[in-house]
């Protein structure tokens, strides 16, 4: 509320654009011999699903996120992955039997674009680590180095259902650096939250953020061509930095004596998305830019995975169809930059009747609580709009389109066996704004339950801080 | 020759009303949410006349033959209030000549009053109307000093008449804000509210011979003393924000030393306090989505908070959702419902978005429930007032229907369809 009244610079909470007191150092450090330069996986993912006992959730109203509403149905979990999905299932003996009867269930809800973690709260001097607005390439930053672990926001996006969202760096940058995929589970270290097996991604950005924070600096970018430059740039060297590393690796393999080069954590980036490892996230607003990033992406041969923010998606929904890139969406969300001008409330709904993966993402910690809301009003003004929007197409936009935005499809995003069972049981239709998430299970065990408060996790920043015998809630 | 002159008479009667009156029109079938002694009417009817509401009511038993609007499964609610926005003072936030939030002249203080840059001509007022929003309180940002300056009404339309009061309060900050602008101790800020009400009852007290020069030395220049007059003769409310729970405290006191019709904004942990709010008689502006422990102040910030202040009494007045509280300032819809969610009856959590914004700022003789007398601006939705699921139908306004269009539907109309020979550019 206090960014709500009274600030006059409201809009610049948006952008996220703080600037950090840190200055960057480009880490450039020499290695000898073949292992350091192998990029095995450091920080790698500690996360252990939790053990739990079968559960069975039945009569209740599935959306399964792959465009199939199920009545009168049930779902096993087991061992954390959907097991059965049918109208009558027999419970396994040892399971946890859960009556959902009037309740719907959802595969969990998945954010691709947040802060949480990196912009924790309580908002202050010292807690802004989501932006290295220190230099336009800053693709040596991980966000998942600034994760605090405690930020209340977490528990209480995952009230609102979220099981699995995207940390990303702030848009300051052309490149912000690396973004991370979490599991949406209270732990001590941000590798226990690490979702196993995600891709990484690469932080992008077009536009007027680069721009205006470089050219108010008189530094380059100041423009968006000198943007579309500073990228060109970077990616012709990396393919050099690739193609250096593969001359090694083709010499050693050999058995000529040669040095390894030195490794550069910018390149190694960058490098990897070139080679398609890691995915491209990129933040751009406007139509033109959008398509002039997909002949960038062409140019040097990698994929856009999806454009953020993606105000203007509507104007060339069809290049996004046909280069199947995902777009990611507000609702309503405009006017805070020039950019955002062109807002349309149908925006989401266009994109997806052209055939794109459209999402909704909420870069916000009041909103990723919920989603399930956001995507209603989506549905809401397309359907007013003549265009013929179910539960099960739009539960699609906060579910499976994320989760193939983050490269995680195979394992959740939907309702379907031998998925991860990340679930959230209802107590209503989701896409009423008086329904509530009632349980949120995460490979398959309960993470959250609004009905118990043994399962109603407090982080460390909530515990005593207002009363020294209770919590913050 | 008389004849004709009586039919151009006439005929200039009818151009002449046209202009000024609505056709009258009957809405029925409709679920009507009056938000008045009347309740909530299911199949009723409302007569519109000459831009007023002239009837409502349960059985038609009257001859009409005006324009009916048959609303058969949709409801009908008084056009809705955002009572915290910058409707008209912000065109695009970081475009610098579009934005007259606040002002760093260190020239204005409490006198800064923002309704001369309410532009009536902004692309934000059609969005947010057809989407149900008819009025809003339009608050200046503090600029150099806590004092924000005096807030205007509007009624969402493109024309000059849409500033309904030039000064509707005195908006000031009690936060964490406040503090920083008050050298960064939110003792000062307290200090520098108090000292300014002091002097300005010593300015009134002495104003002959302040206005001949002949009187003390005050930290406020005598125009914003002037300014604050009003605040003190209770003719407008101080509207502040603050947090804090010792923080609200501090303003209780005040309100009673002073005599303030006080209104407290934002109150993250204002539901700690609630008893006290209602017994002060405090209306609060509220937005109930708003649960972050976003600094220090509002760590007991909470979903149920809007909830829990109105069963102790408080009246409510909702604003949000968040900062989209002025480009989409008609998502004070959402956080109404958000509201319900917790526990809030719907009538009641409707009435924070109508009739309480217009009692705490003093135009529930106009607007803010459907009864006869006041002003026809209605919202038709075609499903319960609260859902997201629902959209509005038909914005009326002065009885009459506004038309469902805004640059953003323009632009949607534009690009429907991508296949087409000529360029976007020539599809308008």
């Amino acid at each position: 509320m206090s960014q709500l009244l009274h600030r006059s610079i409201i809009w610049i909470g948006l952008i996220t654009l703080t600037i950090s007191a840190c200055q960057s150092t480009n880490i450039k450090k020499a290695y000898v011999g073949e292992k350091n330069i192998s990029l095995a996986a450091p920080f790698p993912s500690t996360y252990k699903r939790l053990s739990s006992q079968a559960v069975l959730i039945k009569n209740t109203t599935l959306l399964t996120g792959t465009g199939k509403q199920i009545n009168n149905a049930s779902i096993l979990l087991e061992n954390g992955r959907i097991t059965a999905i049918g109208n009558a299932l027999d419970a396994p003996l040892d399971a946890n039997v859960i009556d959902a009867k009037g309740k719907w269930v959802t595969p969990g809800l998945i954010d691709v674009h947040s802060h949480l973690g990196v912009y924790p709260a309580p908002s202050h001097e010292a807690s802004l680590d989501g932006n290295e607005a220190t230099s336009p390439n800053t693709a040596e930053v991980w966000a998942e180095h600034s994760v605090y672990t405690q930020d209340p926001q977490f528990t209480l996006a995952l009230a609102g259902g979220i099981t699995a969202l995207q940390i990303l760096p702030g848009s300051a940058n052309l490149f912000g650096g690396r973004g991370v995929t979490l599991k949406n589970t209270p732990a001590r270290t941000v590798q226990a939250m690490k979702f196993p097996g995600a891709p990484y991604s690469l932080k992008m950005a077009c536009g007027e953020n680069p721009k205006r924070v470089y050219g108010e600096r008189k530094q380059s970018p100041a423009s968006r061509m000198a943007n579309v430059a500073g990228y060109r740039t970077a990616w012709i060297a990396a393919a050099e930095y690739n193609r250096k590393l593969d001359e090694y690796k083709e010499k050693k393999n050999k058995g000529e004596e040669v040095d390894a080069p030195v490794r550069n954590l910018q390149m190694e980036t960058l490098g990897e998305v070139l080679r398609g490892n890691i995915l491209v996230h990129n933040h751009c607003y406007r139509a033109e830019e959008m398509a002039v990033m997909l002949d960038i992406a062409a140019e040097f041969g990698y994929k856009v995975t999806a454009f953020h923010h993606a105000i203007e998606a509507y104007k060339i929904a069809d290049l996004l169809a046909k280069d199947n890139v995902c777009a990611a969406m507000w609702p309503e969300w405009w006017g805070f930059k020039h950019e955002a001008y062109d807002m349309v409330e149908e925006n989401i709904v266009m994109v997806s009747e052209a055939g794109a993966c459209a999402i909704i993402h909420t870069d916000d910690a009041i909103t990723i609580q919920h989603l399930n809301q956001e995507a209603a009003k989506a549905m809401a003004v397309g359907n007013k709009a003549n265009y013929e929007i179910s539960r099960a197409d739009a539960i699609q936009w906060i579910t499976l389109n994320p989760a193939k935005a983050l490269g995680v499809a195979d394992q959740t995003g939907s309702l379907e066996i031998g998925k991860m069972a990340d679930v959230v049981i209802w107590d209503g239709d989701p896409f009423s704004v008086f329904t509530k998430a009632e349980k949120v299970f995460i490979d398959g065990a309960l993470m959250f339950d609004r009905l118990n408060s043994d399962f109603q996790p407090v982080l460390d920043f909530d515990l005593g801080v207002l009363d020294p015998e209770g919590e913050r809630l | 020759m008389s004849k004709l002159i009586q039919i151009l008479a006439l005929l200039l009667l009818c151009i002449f009303t046209s202009g000024i009156y609505a056709e009258d029109v009957l809405i029925k079938n409709a679920r009507v949410y009056t938000i008045s002694d009347l309740g909530t009417i299911d199949n009723g009817y409302i007569l519109l006349k000459d831009g007023l509401i002239d009837r409502v009511g349960k059985t038609i038993d009257f001859e009409f033959d005006g324009k009916v609007i048959d609303a058969t499964g949709m409801s009908v609610t008084p056009g809705l209030v955002n009572a915290y926005t910058h409707l008209g003072l912000v065109e695009i936030g970081a475009v610098s000549q579009s934005l007259d939030v606040s002002t760093e002249d260190k020239l204005f203080g409490p006198s800064f009053k923002i309704a001369p840059a309410i532009n009536p001509a902004s692309t934000v007022i059609p969005h947010n109307r057809l989407n149900g929003l008819t009025h809003a309180i339009v608050v200046p940002a503090p600029g150099h000093q806590l004092f924000a300056g005096l807030g205007a009404a509007i009624r969402l339309e493109n024309t000059d008449s849409l500033i309904i009061s030039e000064s509707v309060g005195l908006f000031a900050d009690f936060s964490s804000l406040g503090s920083k602008l008050s050298g960064g101790s939110r003792a000062a800020t307290y200090a520098k509210i108090r000292q300014s009400f002091l002097d300005a009852q010593d300015y009134e007290k002495n104003i002959e011979k302040n206005r001949s020069g002949d009187w003390r030395e005050y930290f406020l220049p005598l125009h914003d003393l002037e300014a604050l007059l009003p605040v003190l003769n209770a003719d407008i409310p101080l509207v502040i924000t603050a947090h804090r729970v010792s923080d609200i405290r501090q303003l209780l006191k005040l309100q009673k030393e002073f005599n303030l019709r006080l209104i407290i904004a934002g109150a993250s942990e204002g539901w700690l306090v609630a008893d006290e709010l209602a017994s002060a008689g405090v209306p609060v502006i509220v937005d109930p989505m708003a649960n972050l422990p976003r600094d220090f102040d509002q760590l007991a910030a909470r979903l149920d908070a809007a909830t829990r202040m109105h069963n102790a009494g408080v009246s409510l007045l909702f604003t949000g959702v968040s900062w989209r509280n002025t480009h989409s300032a008609y998502l004070v819809r959402q956080a109404a419902g958000s509201a319900a969610r917790y526990g809030m009856p719907v009538t009641e959590a409707i009435k924070a978005m109508t009739l309480n914004p217009a009692l705490a700022f003093g135009f529930a003789d106009r607007f803010g429930s459907i009864e006869e007398g006041k002003t026809a601006d209605l919202v038709i939705w075609d499903g319960h007032p609260l859902e997201l699921l629902t959209r509005a139908d038909r914005v009326i306004m002065s009885g009459k229907e506004v038309p469902m269009v805004s640059r953003s539907t323009r632009l949607r109309d534009r690009y429907r369809n991508l296949n087409t020979s000529y360029p976007p550019a020539y599809r308008k």
